[in-house]
């Protein structure tokens, strides 16, 4: 075999786990950031609806 | 200070109606990237050989290496972090000079948005590394002025952290996003500053292939895309928490 | 009477920092006995493992490393006094230039700083140098050591006055201080090494660095000059 490609081929095994871990990590985390910032704009959200309530409530009394 | 109206960044107008796509976009983007990173981009092209060699039917003087794939997004998330580093910086000023609270909002979600790619960064670069040098950490000088530039925005952080009174949070912080921000120019110039470097430049390798450059194009697009997508959703939350803070502040009046 | 000039407020300020130091040596003594202490802890790691040579060429970074941690501690104690005897405040009554207030405080520091090195870097020769042969080149580290004090004692002065209002001042001016000079500390202690060990090539690793490290300074002191008014007004 072409010894270029040989020299390739040679490195495609061990260097996998890091290309798949380095890819692997950063969607990861991207995806436990979008999860927490939609958790906590979910959070807002209904903290926002309360108290809009108790203030209509107060509003009414 | 003189009363003037000032523009202020609000949530929930147009720019948010743009960030959900945005954000799909940028999905899409990057996955296709990352396809064309592994079936587009050709596996041999990039560090010379001696001489060009017949390689699958194609004239090579070029080879890469797998691990090589990892530049395809370790570079598009550098560029992306540098350029939210310079919107937390210009929010900063905008601040400084208006005095508008609403600016350091901005500033403190660039500075996040930054935060995180600097991370993905890092975490790309640092598995190259351990591949093609060897080891997890070498203080080369494009690494270490890196690695810096983190420390400054986790300083920033915790700064942040430990300043009660908004007012003076947000200038003090402002002020650290600046400063900051002539970090990057630094990181980005280091490699040509010590030619020793041995941190791999695109220009010194001899440029990139069009394969090359058109994937790290899709991707930086993409990554950009995905940086604006969240700075939106994550300041609309921000204001969101600002209003419900204020609101409880009024009904305990 | 009219107002005082801006060199005059600049002078009156730096006399005020210079007087207090004399009257009471708190900044002074305590950075030269902490001084002395990272040198007796220095002797103790490296009294097995090294030898006048390895020392030699370690020596360059050791001497920053002292120096680092020496003014980190003046740094920190430098606002100390103004805030709680509410000198500050006072200061801030008085309608001037701000940044003459940074430039004066920088000067003071920059001043305090170099008077611990003339006193440490003496001290450091003669604990782990004196035992080896000197290059000729040895006293060039003086342009390293001055163009580092100036760009240390700039950022602190900044960074000191963000602390001063902060929780944990200590740790938080560490935090902030260290990432921010760490460029202009490599380029020293490049320079710094090559004026000790003074090889045949040695103005290729001392020039270039000093040059990089007087960008970095005028940079950040112009970056801190401007900014000092929104801080110190905060």
């Amino acid at each position: 075999m072409n010894p270029i490609l040989t020299d390739i081929y040679s490195t495609v095994i061990p260097s996998a786990p890091f290309i798949i871990a380095a890819y692997a990590i950063v969607w990861v985390v991207l995806l436990v950031y979008v999860v927490m910032v939609v958790r906590g704009l979910k959070k807002t959200e209904a903290q926002m609806a309360l108290l809009e309530e108790a203030i209509a409530k107060k509003s009414r009394d | 200070m003189a009363q003037r109206k000032v523009n202020v960044p609000e949530a929930g107008q147009w720019p948010d109606k743009l960030a959900v796509p945005a954000l799909a976009a940028g999905a899409a983007l990057t996955t296709a990237g990352f396809l064309m990173a592994f079936l587009f981009a050709a596996p041999v092209n990039g560090a010379a050989l001696d001489a060009p060699e017949l390689v699958g039917g194609v004239m090579v003087s070029h080879q890469q290496l797998l691990s090589q794939k990892i530049f395809y997004f370790h570079m598009p998330v550098a560029i992306v972090s540098f350029i939210a580093l310079a919107f937390g910086a210009y929010y900063g000023v905008r601040f400084l000079t208006t005095r508008e609270q609403r600016f350091d909002t901005c500033s403190r979600v660039a500075m996040e948005i930054a935060l995180l790619f600097v991370v993905f960064t890092m975490i790309t670069g640092d598995l190259w590394t351990r591949f093609e040098w060897g080891v997890w950490w070498t203080w080369e000088p494009r690494l270490t002025t890196y690695l810096i530039l983190m420390l400054i925005v986790i300083a920033y952080f915790v700064m942040r952290n430990a300043v009660d009174d908004p007012e003076r949070r947000a200038t003090y912080a402002s002020v650290i996003s600046v400063i900051a921000l002539v970090d990057v120019p630094i990181c980005f110039m280091i490699t040509r500053l010590i030619p020793s470097s041995v941190h791999p430049v695109i220009t010194r390798e001899g440029g990139m292939a069009p394969d090359m450059a058109a994937t790290v194009v899709v991707i930086m697009l993409g990554m950009m895309l995905v940086g604006y997508g969240l700075y939106r959703l994550r300041f609309r939350e921000a204001r969101l928490a600002e209003r419900v803070q204020a609101l409880k502040e009024q009904m305990e009046d | 009477m009219g107002r005082p000039s801006t060199f005059t407020q600049y002078k009156t300020l730096l006399a005020k920092d210079i007087r207090q130091e004399f009257r009471t040596r708190e900044m002074l003594t305590s950075m030269g006995i902490y001084a002395l202490l990272v040198i007796i802890v220095y002797g103790a790691a490296l009294a097995l493992t090294a030898n006048g040579i390895d020392v030699m060429k370690m020596g360059g970074g050791l001497l920053w490393v002292l120096i680092v941690f020496t003014s980190l501690l003046g740094l920190g104690r430098s606002f100390a006094h103004e805030k709680e005897q509410g000198c500050m405040e006072g200061i801030l009554l008085v309608p001037l230039d701000r940044s003459v207030v940074f430039l004066a405080k920088a000067t003071a520091n920059i001043l305090f700083m170099l008077a611990v090195e003339v006193i440490a870097v003496p001290l450091f020769y003669f604990f782990f140098m004196s035992g080896e042969p000197v290059a000729p080149t040895f006293l060039a580290i003086v342009a390293p050591l001055v163009v580092g004090t100036v760009g240390m004692a700039g950022i602190g002065t900044m960074l000191s006055t963000i602390t001063m209002n902060t929780r944990s001042r200590d740790v938080m001016l560490a935090v902030l201080f260290i990432p921010l000079i760490y460029p202009l500390l490599y380029a020293c202690v490049t320079a710094t090494t090559a004026a000790i060990a003074g090889t045949e090539f040695w103005m290729d690793f001392f020039v270039m660095p000093l040059v990089l490290a007087c960008g970095y300074d005028v940079v950040m002191l112009l970056v801190c000059w401007v900014l000092y008014d929104f801080v110190v007004g905060a």
